[in-house]
């Protein structure tokens, strides 16, 4: 209950923002970065979170997002069905991928999924005509910034709601148990390739909404920028310093992870990646639960008297 | 009910099991017996869809089941439980049986109300109830071993399979496991179990199967069975198979 409206209270907020400072321009940009990565975030913790399956090549979907809505609005498609047609054409790629790469488990995933986003970076770095190759595609006119914000809020909203549903829902049970023990999940009756496919398929079309987003805002999109490498890391980065596999644990990294970055981008160029490494060793290290996990120790230390008495079975 | 025919398994040049025909009838407590590195637990892992046979075919109800996935089999009704526990070890011991409550044999209960009902229903059977919202991870042996039990039972199966079971308790737990057997029973389940305790198995069972060396060699009632020469020959080691 606290919790909730805790989270209402967060949200009106956030609604009630550029209306109070309409001309805060750095602030309103900030806060969109946050919404667009906690919504990226909170996406790729539906399969790496909640399922266990730790993905290092989402970027292809995000990618697929940017790319789709910059080349429908270049041939005069309805910005609506361009950001739906975002979703549905990440969430396919997702099913055709999926299905191989859920035939294995644990790191041998994990490595496919590296292959797979790098394999989709050099088709769009290679297939000119439809994506304009190295040099990117470019999309006219300055859309102000409110607009874009609360698009970004709406998604990132979106899909904390979604992964929230998913988590108290039987889908939530069945990725639970494929993350503990997938064999064990399968003797149970839980079809693991059907869970974690419908995880990636929601994971994906979050993406790839999260990629129009980004090529509505900044209107330049290279192959690169959208599927780099070092945006699937930090895909994997954000929910670790958050928490992982939990609700509120991939914003909270994201809001982290972007104020880093702006500092980082803003003193010391190009020095992100050392900076995220050192932050994932350390989190790592010292708390594998992230930020949510550090505070849950906190606030259990503070009242000991809820302890679980632990007696004979 | 539940039947094999010709199960084969081999693992390189190794057999491990050897043409084995197995009926089950519906309603039987089953005990699949033999010594050790006869090859039960293989046997077990073909009946239970765990691994793929090198030739031969289980059926159940009439229905081939031995190329499905045990997701498949255990949702046309036969569920197997693990020699080495394996509890979802960071979820609650009623969340590890809601996710049998929520997954096993169709109709499901819709609802996490419902599936916790279902769920405690299995834990009161299996005499976990009040330790339904400790973390699974604090159980012990014993208690993993019966959650194993309820999470199967929680999937409403038709047949369950029991791989060893009892292995690791001592005289009391082991009492109490048989009771619970024998309450699953009653409730119309058809069980397999594969054990080592043959004390255990002769009061326990109402039909026996040995195996030797990955060969059935031996089929009946259990006072039949355990007086068979071949079976005394191979359990006390002068085994002329060799």
């Amino acid at each position: 209950m606290a919790k909730a409206i805790a989270t209402a209270v967060v949200l009106l907020v956030l609604i009630v923002v550029p209306f109070a400072a309409p001309n805060a321009e750095y602030a309103l940009d900030v806060l969109f970065l946050i919404f667009l990565y906690g919504a990226m975030s909170s996406g790729w913790n539906l399969v790496g979170g909640f399922a266990g399956q730790v993905s290092f090549g989402h970027a292809a979907f995000l990618g697929i997002g940017a790319y789709t809505t910059a080349i429908g609005l270049k041939a005069g498609m309805p910005l609506v069905v361009a950001i739906v047609l975002s979703g549905v054409l990440a969430a396919l790629y997702s099913l055709l991928i999926g299905l191989p790469c859920f035939r294995l488990r644990g790191p041998y995933f994990s490595i496919a999924t590296i292959g797979i986003g790098e394999a989709t970076r050099l088709i769009a770095l290679n297939w000119t005509s439809l994506t304009g190759g190295a040099s990117g595609l470019t999309l006219g006119g300055a859309p102000p910034i409110v607009p874009q914000y609360f698009g970004a809020l709406a998604l990132c909203a979106a899909a904390v709601g979604a992964s929230y549903w998913i988590k108290i829902s039987r889908l939530g049970y069945a990725l639970a148990a494929v993350r503990a023990d997938t064999d064990a999940a399968e003797t149970l009756g839980v079809n693991t390739t059907i869970a974690k496919t419908q995880a990636l398929v929601i994971s994906a079309f979050i993406l790839g909404l999260a990629g129009s987003v980004y090529a509505q805002h900044y209107l330049f999109i290279s192959p690169d920028s959208v599927f780099g490498f070092s945006t699937s890391i930090s895909l994997v980065i954000m929910p670790i310093i958050g928490g992982v596999g939990t609700i509120a644990g991939p914003v909270i990294g994201a809001v982290i992870y972007t104020f880093i970055r702006e500092q980082l981008e803003a003193n010391f160029q190009n020095l992100d990646l050392l900076a995220f490494g050192l932050l994932l060793i350390a989190i790592v290290l010292f708390e594998p639960k992230g930020l949510l996990g550090a505070f849950d120790r906190f606030v259990r230390r503070r009242r000991p008297a809820a302890a679980p008495g632990a007696s004979g079975g | 009910m539940l039947s094999g025919r010709g199960l084969t398994k081999r693992f390189g040049g190794l057999v491990a099991v050897r043409e084995v025909d197995i009926d089950i009838p519906r309603g039987e407590i089953f005990g699949l017996i033999g010594p050790n590195g006869a090859g039960k637990s293989t046997l077990f892992r073909l009946i239970a869809g765990i691994m793929p046979p090198s030739a031969g075919e289980v059926r159940f109800d009439g229905k081939p089941i031995t190329k499905q996935s045990p997701s498949a089999i255990c949702i046309a009704g036969v569920v197997a439980t693990h020699q080495i526990v394996k509890p979802f070890r960071a979820m609650s011991v009623v969340e590890n049986v809601m996710i049998g409550a929520f997954f096993g044999r169709r109709p499901q209960p819709r609802g996490r109300k419902n599936a916790r009902a279902v769920a405690l229903e299995a834990l009161r059977a299996c005499d976990l109830a009040e330790r339904a919202d400790s973390p699974a991870k604090e159980l012990n042996l014993s208690g993993q071993k019966r959650l194993e039990i309820a999470r199967a039972l929680a999937t409403d199966p038709e047949v369950i399979l029991l791989d060893e079971v009892l292995a690791g308790l001592n005289p009391t737990e082991t009492d109490r496991t048989l009771d619970l057997i024998r309450a699953i029973r009653e409730r119309g389940v058809t069980i397999v179990m594969v054990e080592h305790n043959l004390r255990a198995v002769r009061g326990l069972c109402s039909r026996l199967a040995v195996l030797v060396e990955g060969r059935k060699i031996a089929e009946g009632n259990p006072d039949e069975v355990l007086a068979d020469q071949r079976v005394i020959d191979a359990y006390l080691g002068t085994a002329t198979h060799a």
